[in-house]
């Protein structure tokens, strides 16, 4: 007997939970906001600007001994956190972070940050003695490039999203668009609140991992809307309300199964691909899975509130990869 | 749908194969192939370096046959210093306006004299004030006009020549010409920057222009970024002055703060501070070649040498000034100021200093490459060890073939020996995507495996979209073949219309990404053209195979 994760010839009203789910999403939705504006985003250096510096710690070497040499030498928050190395003879981590440096002088504050960057180096360099210091990592960004970056990703969000809008209108109806955008920017919220709740650094592979949720959630939302079309042909004289819960019934052992396999290469990513994926693995898992619910409740009842067009020729419709059915 | 003419077959055959031969190479280490690049233990011995060489090459060609392209692993993977560099065009020209100044002072100096005061220079805009408007006004801009410099090969002109109030004439730096010098100074400032980290031309550094005025630098192995920063750091201006190691000289300048007008106060390597003429007698550009060489102490020191011309200049400076000290400045450090015991011909000079070996070697490379036109400002710095690098390729070539292995078994027990070819067909999209990486020499970043094994999970997805359908006809009651027909051409619509928008988001992430991001987004777009075509064309084509040869009554799904 083959796997079902979802039985088949089902008939589950979603669409009658709709104002259920709406409940849970504005409750989501208003939780993030919250935990955005007061507790923000644990902004990582690539935007907050700052430097990070991972060393190979020694064992006779303390946390509390680098935070002793380190912290003189900055103006503001040092933190010193160490990690126990993983493997047999893997050594113990510490991780140096602090923020941007004020400039002394005529120095620029691009100059300011690289100083107390070498200066922290050479400090550490000193303290732990040359032959056994050992840089696993190390990055400074000035305050410039970080608020680049900063942009940039959010104008990469933007403009995916818009794009995206366009190619929906142009495929589906704008009902359909107005209803995908809404379950990403469902998604892209939610994922930041989750962010800001947990404090998880977020960093340049966190807008990556934002826009693949972004492209998975709408990948998702099309394979139902492509569904609700087709019903909606085959049945017009349905009301729209039972074909859009045809549609996500006919569609739900596909949603499943997908979800299950993409989560499972990504729990694989989490659990095994080390530290440094862990925060955008993170981030897609938790995307994936409300993507996955907002495909059913958010972009498919939205399309049902604003209604489509139903007449004989659809409008919209364009020649090319259109199937039969 | 279900017909696979010969040419499908063969076309299919020929993507497949193609990948794979692409993909290949990344199988083998250049040390199995036999043509990793050892370093020869004698490298001063010229017949064993060539024949080590020809040696490497009859190595090389042996694997004609093989693609030589291997994916790039970003620095994240394989170790290495990344480097952001900004030059400011404003600073750029500021500097080259004061090149020019002495160009100016002789043109407005020659007969008939138009009276002036010195130009004053208030960062890019230079003031010159004429003493007798009414009659040398005209002639004092026709002047300046001619001796105006084009930039670069543009003919963009560097200033313009403005009357400002009744006696004073302006130059500014327009904008055209502060793009037009800011691309000049980063083509030349790239090249310098070569020549200084790699003065041998053997690393594998990469340089490239970023924008109008940025410069990255990558530098893969290199696990110290300190001395990189410190070798571009530094402007590199090398001068010749005469210098005056009077002590009581000296002391008078310190404790007064205000040498005398032709002299400056400088800092020097040896002791304390000197005095030296402000006008210096050579230049680095004078420099013909420098490098590491030892002194008579057997201590590691720089030797060079001067151009024919400087060479007869220093031979008459030195016979002038017997007795007499020079010094050899570096950004206004003395860093060597012997005395003058004879006339040195030749244009043979050492700079002795207690330096190590490494630092004699970026000295001289400094001194060769020559002056930076502007200084660098460095604005976003990553190293990444050895050891983490290597920690990266393992954790996430692990989670690769876990991720994998759970997807295949998850596939097999959903739908059977279906879902056993949608398996092979996903490793076919692996192979695919390495072929493609390789072949486009892109390069593979940590975020990028991320890439790989997320397609890995999303590359069911079309399979999935289809044996749905596939079941839902079966259901309905249609035999296999009707069924796989149906099965295919309804998912079509749906499965490109999910596909192109992520496709949509991969590419605007591949627009505005850097670095590492950029990778993920590389692998992500190839994923996404490679799954769509190893689920609907490589799984059908098994699915076909299958109900051709077994003709099953009914699929077990």
């Amino acid at each position: 007997m083959l796997l079902r994760l979802w039985p088949e010839k089902t008939k589950v009203s979603f669409m009658s939970l709709r104002f259920i789910a709406l409940i849970i999403s504005s409750a989501a939705l208003a939780a993030s906001a919250i935990m955005l504006t007061t507790k923000g985003l644990n902004l990582g250096i690539d935007f907050a600007g700052g430097a990070v510096i991972e060393i190979e710690q020694p064992d006779d070497i303390s946390a509390q001994d680098i935070r002793d040499v380190v912290e003189p030498l900055i103006i503001g928050e040092v933190q010193v956190n160490s990690a126990r190395g993983t493997g047999p003879n893997a050594p113990n981590i510490a991780i140096v972070r602090f923020k941007p440096q004020p400039p002394v002088g005529d120095e620029t504050p691009d100059d300011a940050q690289n100083r107390a960057g070498d200066e922290v180096s050479a400090a550490l360099r000193e303290l732990i003695g040359a032959e056994r210091f050992q840089i696993r990592s190390e990055a400074s960004v000035g305050p410039k490039v970080s608020g680049e970056l900063f942009r940039s990703g959010i104008i990469a969000l933007t403009v995916a999203l818009g794009l995206m809008m366009v190619y929906i209108s142009f495929r589906f109806q704008w009902q359909y668009a107005l209803g995908a955008v809404a379950a990403l920017f469902h998604d892209v919220i939610l994922t930041m609140g989750m962010f800001a709740l947990t404090g998880f650094e977020f960093n340049l592979a966190t807008i990556a991992a934002l826009l693949t949720i972004v492209g998975y959630s709408m990948n998702d939302t099309v394979i139902v809307f492509d569904r609700v079309r087709e019903e909606a042909r085959k049945y017009k004289k349905l009301e729209l309300f039972k074909v859009v819960d045809l549609a996500i019934n006919a569609t739900m052992s596909r949603t499943l199964l997908t979800s299950g396999t993409t989560l499972l290469a990504l729990l694989s990513i989490f659990l095994f691909g080390g530290p440094v994926l862990r925060g955008m693995s993170f981030a897609l898992i938790f995307g994936v899975i409300v993507g996955t619910y907002s495909s059913i409740f958010v972009a498919s009842a939205v399309v049902l509130l604003l209604g489509i067009d139903r007449g004989d020729k659809p409008k919209r419709e364009v020649e090319g990869f259109q199937g039969v059915g | 749908m279900l017909n696979f003419p010969i040419w499908k077959v063969g076309l299919i055959v020929v993507v497949l194969l193609w990948g794979a031969i692409l993909a290949v190479p990344n199988m083998f280490s250049d040390g199995f192939l036999g043509i990793e690049p050892k370093e020869v233990s004698d490298p001063t011995n010229e017949v064993a370096v060539a024949a080590y060489e020809q040696q490497l090459r009859e190595a090389e060609d042996s694997w004609w046959f093989l693609p030589s392209g291997k994916l790039n692993l970003g620095l994240d993977l394989q170790g290495g210093v990344y480097l952001l560099m900004e030059i400011d065009p404003a600073e750029i020209a500021a500097n080259r306006l004061e090149t020019v100044q002495s160009d100016i002072r002789s043109a407005l100096n020659r007969n008939p004299l138009v009276e002036r005061n010195p130009p004053v220079q208030n960062e890019d805009r230079l003031t010159i004030e004429i003493l007798n408007p009414e009659e040398d006004m005209d002639e004092a801009i026709r002047r300046l006009n001619r001796i105006n410099p084009t930039i670069g090969t543009t003919q963009t002109e560097l200033f313009r020549v403005q009357q400002t109030g009744d006696q004073f004439i302006q130059l500014t730096v327009p904008a055209n010409a502060r793009t037009a010098l800011a691309t000049d100074a980063q083509a030349k400032m790239m090249e310098i920057i070569r020549r200084r980290i790699d003065p041998d031309g053997v690393a594998e550094i990469s340089i490239t222009p970023q924008g109008d005025n940025r410069i990255i630098l990558e530098a893969p192995g290199e696990a110290d970024p300190k001395r990189i920063k410190d070798i571009l750091g530094q402007a590199g201006r090398l001068t010749f002055n005469m210098a005056n190691l009077d002590q009581s000289a000296i002391r008078a300048a310190v404790v007064s703060g205000r040498p005398s007008p032709r002299e400056v106060l400088v800092d020097s390597m040896e002791a304390g501070q000197i005095l030296i003429n402000r006008i210096p007698e050579l230049t680095g550009a004078d420099i013909a070649t420098a490098n590491r060489c030892f002194d008579e102490a057997n201590f590691p020191a720089v030797c060079f040498r001067l151009n024919s011309t400087a060479a007869t200049k220093f031979y008459n400076l030195t016979r002038n000034n017997v007795g007499r000290n020079f010094a050899i400045v570096l950004d206004g450090v003395s860093m060597s100021s012997p005395t003058i015991r004879s006339p040195i011909p030749g244009g043979n000079v050492i700079i002795e200093g207690r330096f190590t070996i490494e630092e004699a070697e970026d000295l001289a490379a400094i001194i060769e490459a020559g002056e930076l036109p502007a200084k660098l400002n460095f604005l976003d710095e990553r190293t990444v060890g050895p050891t983490l690098g290597a920690e990266s390729i393992a954790a996430g070539s692990r989670a690769s073939m876990i991720g994998l292995a759970l997807v295949g078994v998850f596939m097999v027990l959903a739908y059977g020996l279906i879902g056993g070819f949608a398996v092979g067909s996903l490793l076919s999209n692996i192979v695919l995507i390495i072929g493609a990486l390789s072949g486009f020499g892109a390069t593979l970043t940590l975020p990028g495996i991320a890439g790989i094994i997320l397609t890995i999970g999303m590359a069911v997805d079309a399979n999935v979209i289809v044996f749905e359908r596939i079941r839902e006809e079966q259901a309905n009651g249609r035999s296999p073949a009707t069924a796989i027909q149906a099965g295919y051409e309804r998912a079509l619509s749906a499965i490109l219309d999910a596909n192109i928008t992520t496709f949509i988001a991969a590419s605007i992430l591949y627009l505005v990404g850097s670095g590492p991001v950029k990778g993920f987004a590389v692998t992500l777009a190839i994923g996404i053209l490679t799954s769509v075509f190893t689920a609907f064309v490589v799984t059908r084509w098994f699915t076909v195979l299958y109900l051709r040869t077994m003709r099953p009554k009914r699929l077990a799904m």
